[in-house]
């Protein structure tokens, strides 16, 4: 017996000692590649430095779907080589809360008294599955227009803040310049083909993108792509480019962006997150504005698109404590300044745009506060929440076929409910996979 | 008795020596095969057992649990129209590649097979499409075909003609990859089809020129029909080869626009590791072998007496 | 051509050649052109660049590691060559040269595996190397393809083809198997070694399907995987896309203009295996 109780005792202090000594190693997974890798990987070193008892490693794991392969390949073979904490695209919320490998953040949060109220509203709907907050939204982003703002002066369009549709579609058609054959030798607007746009109409709109009030009051069962809004833009949008008033460029960015930098397009719609790339490319050719994103009727505002990182379920209580530590140095407004800055992101917890170093770059750039004021003035709804639902990667695919289709001629309610179908089969799928 | 024991006696020795040589070459056979063979018993065969038995089931969300669900990834994948329409674009790009590629390699050939003043370096110009990966084929042809600052709308324009959006426009993404896909293997075709030609005796053509045939009659009469075996040789390893192409297609069109470029491999791949769904993707893989298994025994069959090589 | 005098018809001859191997190589040469332009060049027509600059190299190297890239492939490249080439000397000798019992049996087996493409396999592979986790090394990139069915099998061909009287020597002198391997026949095999190496070292380094599923980190990443990463990223910076495209491709071209024969002799040995 006493010598049990000795043991056990030694154990103990070994044990304290060891804890002391040795350093929490966490492993963190991301998808930011480029610059934005780098502004991640500095974050991690950050916080490295900023105490002793944690080290963060991150790694940089390829596209989102390549980070969400791995994941599912290290869960698939009993666990081994999963990360702690890993970065995750907006429309895996549904997948990362039915796979049920998610250590929720709202558990720990709550274990910890985090103060709630210092959220976003939105980034945290976004994230919320039945009620709880999985996901820390990390990069988030919504989209804007670009205006080539020396095209819209020589045009006697003025400048403003937020368009409707038709709005749009008649400036678009003004800033059209056709050579005598009627070419278009320069285009009034320039869209890269992306379910994504199709989407935050719909919520801009005041619409769902899938039922059941876009998966927020009960699971989605059937997308809702071929509401009056996301028909309208369609249809809009396939007939403008069919008169040669936007451009198709394809379902890669970069192709528009060049286009809209050479001067080659006058209106374009990227994402926030865009910003630095297009201003660079831009350099010192036409000074550059952006907007809210367009509407039909009436702006409700967008949904947040973007990342979110998760911790994963199956390490020990310390390791969790130490990725909460980390969550925690994330959600700081001096690291969440840093990040903003360094990437046209914009914050998740309140406070950060007033600090000195936000207020001076966004002086400098005025352009990297249309993202911020759009979220700020969003409506805060379900529609806003954006929509969850599983399978998400696969409809997005069909929705941009149904995008080209109607390119092509068909009509969009047409080519909407097409796509719908087939839509729901995926989604009923997936469903079905989560409940066996 | 003693009469016959001799023999044997003296036989018996030999018998024993070659029995002793028999198991040592045994050994040495297995020492031999062995690895390779255990290796190709690992990575071939038990994987591809594996995807008929992968195929028969379905998997839950991460993939950790497997239930038997029988044929119906093979029902369902029939019944998908986007799966014909895979199938459809799989023929029809092969159907592209393998005469565009002959062609130009057939040029090539002919115009280097037989020796002339700078022989050499023409050759080589002609058969480096061979050093030339399939990744970076793709992105020169990307910024070849770039809508901007690609050299062939450049030239579209100069002439007179709109740009083409080669890569996003249903109608032409497909028969473009199909182009770069010829032309990452023109260096291919030339270097057989050089060979080809230089088998072909050159007396047949001393001959046809003592009679009066011009190199038009040449061609036909000697040339096209000396080569058959070989151009139909080529012509049916590339049919084949394109049929399984990927790098191009994953590069520059990722399967679009509307799924036109979504071929065969392209989906498979889109299913597992996008959509997880990797039994059904493991279903539509073993559709895909049994499809080639089909082309090869056909090849066989029809041709397989007919053409002659070596 | 006997309608055209002769002093006409050599150089149309040399001008089609000419003008055929141009267009053959724009492709690659406007790559070259892009890859020596700044950003603000890019877009200005011309093949030549109007201000050359190696900018775009600078801001390729810095950003991606390029000579990492290049490094895996030539790893997975000479492993597998290596192994290959072992594999399939062993085995194709062993099927040729040495009688035993289910001999037929196992090289109709070999032949069979020929028909099996990688398509098929790769997925039930990638479940397999994951489970010896394996993903993301050079293990899954290198082992899988060490036994080749093709190479046993034109091994085997080549040896069977050389005349009795070479092996009977040895036999003689008492030389076991091993020992004929290693002095008769692979010197012997030389040339068709020489080929199935250029061939195999050619196939790995082109190599897409495989490496992009089973690695996902940067570091592990081979060029033509690499491609795809750098295409994604700099997206909008095609002189960068096109430097770091010139370097992944340099190697290769390299090895061709050097060991063309080799190639050549490789890709016919290959091609016309029926």
């Amino acid at each position: 017996m006493k010598r049990i109780l000795t043991a056990a005792l030694l154990g103990i202090a070994l044990g304290g000692l060891g804890m002391a000594q040795q350093r929490v190693t966490i492993d963190f997974w991301h998808s930011m590649g480029g610059v934005l890798g780098e502004a991640t990987d500095a974050l991690a070193k950050d916080f490295n430095a900023s105490q002793n008892r944690i080290t963060v490693r991150s790694q940089f794991v390829g596209s989102y779907d390549d980070g969400l392969n791995k994941l599912r390949a290290a869960l698939q073979a009993g666990g081994q080589g999963r990360p702690n904490v890993i970065q995750v695209y907006d429309i895996g919320a549904r997948f990362m809360a039915d796979s049920g490998a998610v250590l929720p953040l709202e558990d720990l949060a709550r274990a910890n008294n985090f103060d709630f109220s210092q959220f976003v509203s939105q980034p945290r709907s976004y994230y919320s599955v039945d009620g709880k907050l999985f996901g820390l939204a990390f990069n988030s982003s919504n989209p804007i227009l670009y205006f080539n703002a020396a095209l819209l002066e020589q045009a006697g369009i003025p400048y403003r803040n937020t368009w409707s549709l038709a709005e749009l579609e008649e400036a678009a058609r003004k800033l059209t310049v056709r050579d005598a054959s009627g070419k278009t030798t320069r285009f009034g607007l320039s869209i890269p083909i992306d379910s994504w746009f199709m989407e935050q109409f719909s919520y801009n709109s005041g619409q769902f993108f899938c039922n059941n009030e876009n998966g927020r009051r009960a699971r989605a069962t059937e997308v809702t792509f071929n509401n009056p809004a996301a028909v309208a833009l369609l249809d809009t949008w396939a007939k403008l480019v069919r008169e040669g008033v936007a451009a198709n460029t394809g379902r890669g960015w970069a192709d528009s962006q060049a286009l809209f930098a050479q001067g080659n397009a006058a209106i374009a719609i990227y994402s926030t997150a865009s910003l630095t790339g297009v201003l660079r490319q831009v350099g010192n050719r036409f000074p550059l504005r952006t907007a809210f994103y367009p509407y039909q009727n009436e702006r409700n505002g967008t949904a947040i698109g973007g990342a979110a990182v998760y911790l994963i379920r199956g390490f020990s209580d310390e390791q969790n404590a130490a990725s909460w530590e980390f969550i925690r140095y994330l959600l700081r407004p001096e690291t969440q300044a840093k990040w903003i800055i360094g990437t046209g992101y914009f914050p998740v917890v309140k406070g950060v745009a007033e600090l000195p170093m936000v207020r001076q770059a966004y002086v400098r750039q005025p352009n990297f506060t249309t993202a911020l004021r759009q979220l700020e003035t969003s409506k805060v709804n379900n529609s806003t929440a954006g929509c969850l639902m599983g399978g998400f990667t696969e409809i997005r695919q069909i929705v941009q076929s149904a995008i080209e289709e109607a390119f092509r001629g068909k009509p969009a309610k047409q080519a909407l409910d097409e796509a719908k179908v087939r839509a729901d089969q995926v989604l009923a799928r997936y469903n079905a996979s989560v409940r066996q | 008795m003693i009469r016959a024991e001799n023999p044997d006696m003296t036989a018996k020795r030999p018998v024993k020596q070659h029995r002793a040589r028999l198991l040592g070459e045994s050994l040495e056979a297995a020492l031999l095969i062995g690895p390779g063979l255990v290796l190709l018993l690992l990575f071939i065969v038990w994987p591809t057992l594996n995807a008929f038995w992968l195929s028969f089931h379905r998997e839950n969300l991460l993939g950790t649990r497997l239930e038997w669900v029988g044929l119906a990834n093979y029902a369902e994948m029939l019944r998908e129209p986007a799966f014909w329409r895979s199938v459809g674009a799989t023929f029809l790009f092969a159907a592209i590649v393998a005469p565009v590629q002959l062609l130009l390699g057939l040029l090539a050939a002919l115009m280097v097979a037989r020796p002339f003043a700078g022989v050499a370096f023409f050759r080589t110009l002609f058969f480096l499409t061979t050093a030339v990966p399939t990744a970076v084929a793709a992105v020169a042809w990307g910024w070849f075909l770039h809508p901007i600052g690609g050299t062939v709308n450049r030239w579209l324009g100069a002439v007179g003609l709109p740009a083409q959006p080669w890569l996003t426009s249903v109608e032409l993404a497909l028969p473009t990859l199909a182009i770069v896909t010829a032309w990452a293997g023109v260096g291919f075709t030339a270097i057989l089809l050089t060979a080809g030609l230089q088998q072909i005796p050159e007396d047949l053509y001393e001959a046809a020129r003592i009679d009066g045939a011009n190199a038009w009659t040449q061609f036909w009469r000697i040339t096209l029909p000396m080569l058959s075996p070989t151009l139909f040789l080529v012509g049916l390893l590339t049919m084949l080869s394109s049929l399984t192409a990927f790098g191009q297609i994953h590069l520059l069109t990722r399967g679009g626009p509307v799924e036109s470029t979504m071929v065969w491999v392209y989906r498979i791949y889109q299913d597992a590791f996008f959509n997880f769904r990797f039994s059904y993707a493991a279903a539509q893989a073993v559709a895909l072998f049994l499809m080639l298994l089909l082309l090869a025994g056909l090849q066989f069959r029809w041709f397989g007496k007919k053409v002659h090589y070596e | 051509m006997s309608s055209l005098p002769r002093w006409l018809a050599r150089p149309l001859f040399y001008l089609a050649l000419g003008v055929y191997a141009w267009l053959l190589m724009l492709p690659l040469l406007t790559l070259l052109s892009a890859s020596f332009r700044s950003d603000a060049d890019l877009y200005v027509p011309g093949l030549i660049p109007p201000r050359p600059t190696l900018e775009a190299y600078q801001e390729g190297v810095t950003k991606f590691p390029v000579g990492r890239y290049l490094l895996n492939s030539l790893v997975v490249s000479l492993v597998v060559t290596s192994g290959v080439l072992l594999i399939s000397a062993t085995m194709g000798y062993a099927l040729a040269r040495i009688r035993f019992s289910s001999q037929n049996l196992l090289f109709g087996f070999v032949v069979a595996l020929l028909l099996i493409p990688g398509e098929v396999t790769f997925l039930p592979l990638y479940l397999m190397v994951q489970q010896f986790g394996w993903i993301n090394s050079y293990w899954a990139l290198t082992v899988p393809f060490i036994a080749a069915p093709l190479g046993i099998f034109l091994l085997r061909q080549f040896l069977k083809s050389l005349p009795q009287d070479l092996f009977d020597a040895a036999r003689i002198d008492g030389a076991g198997h091993l020992r004929i391997l290693w002095y008769v026949a692979l010197p012997l095999a030389a040339p068709a070694l020489g080929a199935l190496a250029a061939l195999t070292f050619l196939g790995t380094w082109n190599m897409y399907l495989w490496p992009l599923v089973v690695i996902n980190n940067n570091e592990m990443k081979t060029a033509q995987i690499a491609i795809a990463q750098v295409l994604s990223v700099e997206v909008t910076s095609w002189n960068v896309v096109a430097a770091v495209s010139i370097l992944v491709l340099l190697p290769t071209l390299i090895a061709f203009l050097l060991a063309q024969r080799t190639f050549i002799r490789g890709i016919s040995l290959g091609g016309l295996k029926g």
